[in-house]
């Protein structure tokens, strides 16, 4: 029986283990301030200025900001976790990940801690260009209120991120396609840039199983004081139970899949 | 001349292959589609928030304005993109850029065949797009039948906007391949300045002074403006005039032609000295990737 106090030191081991490479490849490779911060800022101008073309109240320019900001980390969850595993696969780390005695969720949980920190840095750099390049004000109505709803969302969706990674296991080339189809879709269904009103109540309430749509929702209210869609206090409580159901799932499907990957001769397939 | 043909049709199956093989066919078709109706279906959300919150101030012919440029860009992304991206999966993932390099065929032969399997595609998905934005958006509907198509110039618009997208994508690949794997950021990167600088979704009148001069400086909004003229006619509402909605369709096509005389010329000196570099320094076979 393995103490308590070992698991957990080796877990948080391997997390900074994994994070680091992440963290120190921001310094290694500056160009990262390009296509990470800067070319992100081209669509959310344009959108910017969709409504600016429509004279839509400024207020909206802000929800384009504010979705700009989250789909950096969606696609930080897409890529850089539900199909590193896939990638890490191809370059042949993925079965020594496997082999070695650290717990994937540890290895997982390093991938999200890692990317989150340059995500951080995009999303910082596309709220400052948005609100200097229009001129929108944001105002939250609660600064706890919103740094719990950007953390809850955060854990939902790298749970939901841990969860794809697992999925793609068993995928092959299909993996880079899905990723690829997840992205338009999801910020269609979550309302990325404009409010959940615009649906409806069936299609979002579909939309809620992503942590984005109620996070994303909840955080236009704190920052904007827009009508949201449910309460706020029912939004906050939806992305807690997001964080524990995806948290969960991610570790079952975890072992389940890793054990159906080994059996099917898949942990070392490569250039599929 | 049959070389070439030969390149080009085998790097055109090749890239549909790699594109279509590797699920189901009902499930392919599924993904040619969403991706642009979703894309499109985004700007019609934005539309009808706007309307809502406007209380119906917005002109309805903004829908079908923003609807059919964004079906039509998507052969902008589908075409450079994709020939960029052709180069760093072909060097990166499955190492066989060396092999089509010593190939009797020419590279940028072979990268124009990518090009044309992935322009089929968007082509295909942005028939489809506008099908599904007649049937589902009446604003759509009665816009795109209000004004008869123009068909001979629509043949026009594709044809000389396959050359200068193919350009365009062959100056891209020709930059991606003397450059690590992430180079294929800089055809989203200029994928993303286009989007936002050549009147896709909003007049180029919204734009500040300088950026609409560096506009008229593109050639694919010369392109777009004459596709939405041959589907859309003139724009009818004020909010939607341009620089370039006095020009006529000769002036447009002018316009476009020279331009694109200037990026074929270009492209072929530029991807031959690109090719010439990456061979000498080691380029064609080197993986970048982590």
């Amino acid at each position: 029986m393995i103490p308590l106090k070992s698991t957990i030191s080796l877990f948080l081991r391997t997390m900074i283990a994994r994070a680091y490479p992440r963290v120190v490849g921001v310094r290694r490779q500056p160009s990262w301030v390009l296509h990470e911060a800067l070319m992100p800022i081209l669509s959310i101008a344009a959108f910017g200025f969709i409504y600016r073309a429509m004279r839509a109240p400024e207020q909206y320019i802000g929800f384009v900001i504010l979705g700009g900001a989250m789909t950096a980390f969606w696609l930080n969850v897409l890529w850089s976790m539900g199909a590193q595993l896939y990638w890490e696969r191809s370059s042949g780390n993925l079965e020594l990940y496997i082999m070695a005695p650290a717990p994937m969720m540890a290895v997982l949980a390093g991938m999200a801690v890692g990317g989150m920190m340059l995500t951080c840095i995009r999303a910082t750099v596309i709220i400052t260009g948005g609100i200097l390049l229009f001129q929108v004000s944001f105002a939250p109505t609660s600064w706890a209120l919103l740094i719990l709803v950007f953390l809850l969302t955060l854990l939902a969706l790298y749970g939901l991120g841990m969860m794809f990674a697992s999925v793609f296991l068993l995928w092959g080339r299909e993996a880079w396609h899905i990723v690829n189809l997840l992205q338009e879709p999801v910020y269609l269904l979550t309302g990325m840039n404009y409010p959940l009103k615009v649906f409806p109540t069936f299609l979002a309430t579909v939309a809620a199983v992503i942590p984005l749509t109620a996070g994303m929702d909840a955080m236009r209210q704190i920052l904007f004081s827009a009508d949201g869609f449910w309460p706020l206090g029912v939004e906050v409580g939806l992305l807690a139970a997001l964080s524990v159901l995806f948290l969960f799932l991610a570790q079952r499907f975890l072992g389940y899949l890793e054990r159906r990957s080994r059996q099917e001769g898949r942990i070392s397939v490569k250039w599929q | 001349m049959h070389e070439h043909r030969r390149t080009l049709r085998w790097a055109a199956w090749l890239g549909w292959q790699l594109e279509s093989n590797w699920t189901e066919p009902w499930l392919f078709a599924l993904y040619v589609i969403i991706k642009p109706l979703a894309s499109s279906f985004l700007l019609v959300c934005m539309y009808y928030a706007a309307r809502a919150a406007t209380a119906g101030a917005v002109p309805p012919e903004f829908l079908p304005y923003m609807y059919v440029s964004n079906a039509c860009y998507a052969l902008v992304g589908a075409v450079m993109f994709g020939m960029s991206y052709a180069i760093i999966a072909d060097r990166e993932h499955y190492g066989m850029l060396k092999y089509v390099y010593i190939s009797p065929g020419r590279l940028s032969t072979f990268c124009i065949g990518r090009a044309l399997s992935g322009g089929g595609q968007a082509l295909l998905g942005g028939a489809l797009n506008l099908g599904v934005g007649v049937a589902a958006f009446p604003e759509v509907r009665q816009a795109l039948g209000h004004y008869p198509i123009e068909w001979g110039w629509l043949v026009f618009y594709l044809l000389i906007g396959t050359v200068m997208l193919v350009s365009l994508g062959l100056i891209l690949s020709a930059a991606v391949l003397n450059m690590a794997r992430n180079g294929m950021y800089l055809s989203e990167g200029l994928a993303g300045v286009m989007y936002l600088l050549c009147g896709v979704v909003f007049p180029i009148g919204v734009l500040p002074m300088f950026f609409r001069y560096v506009s008229l400086a593109l050639p694919p909004t010369y392109w777009l403006e004459g596709m939405r003229r041959t589907l859309l006619g003139p724009p009818p509402e004020r909010l939607l005039e341009s620089p370039l909605s006095s020009w006529s369709h000769w002036e447009l096509a002018g316009a476009l032609i020279l331009s694109t005389v200037v990026l074929v010329a270009f492209a072929a000196w530029f991807f031959r000295w690109s090719e010439l570099r990456a061979w000498r320094n080691g380029r064609i076979e080197e993986t970048t990737g982590a």
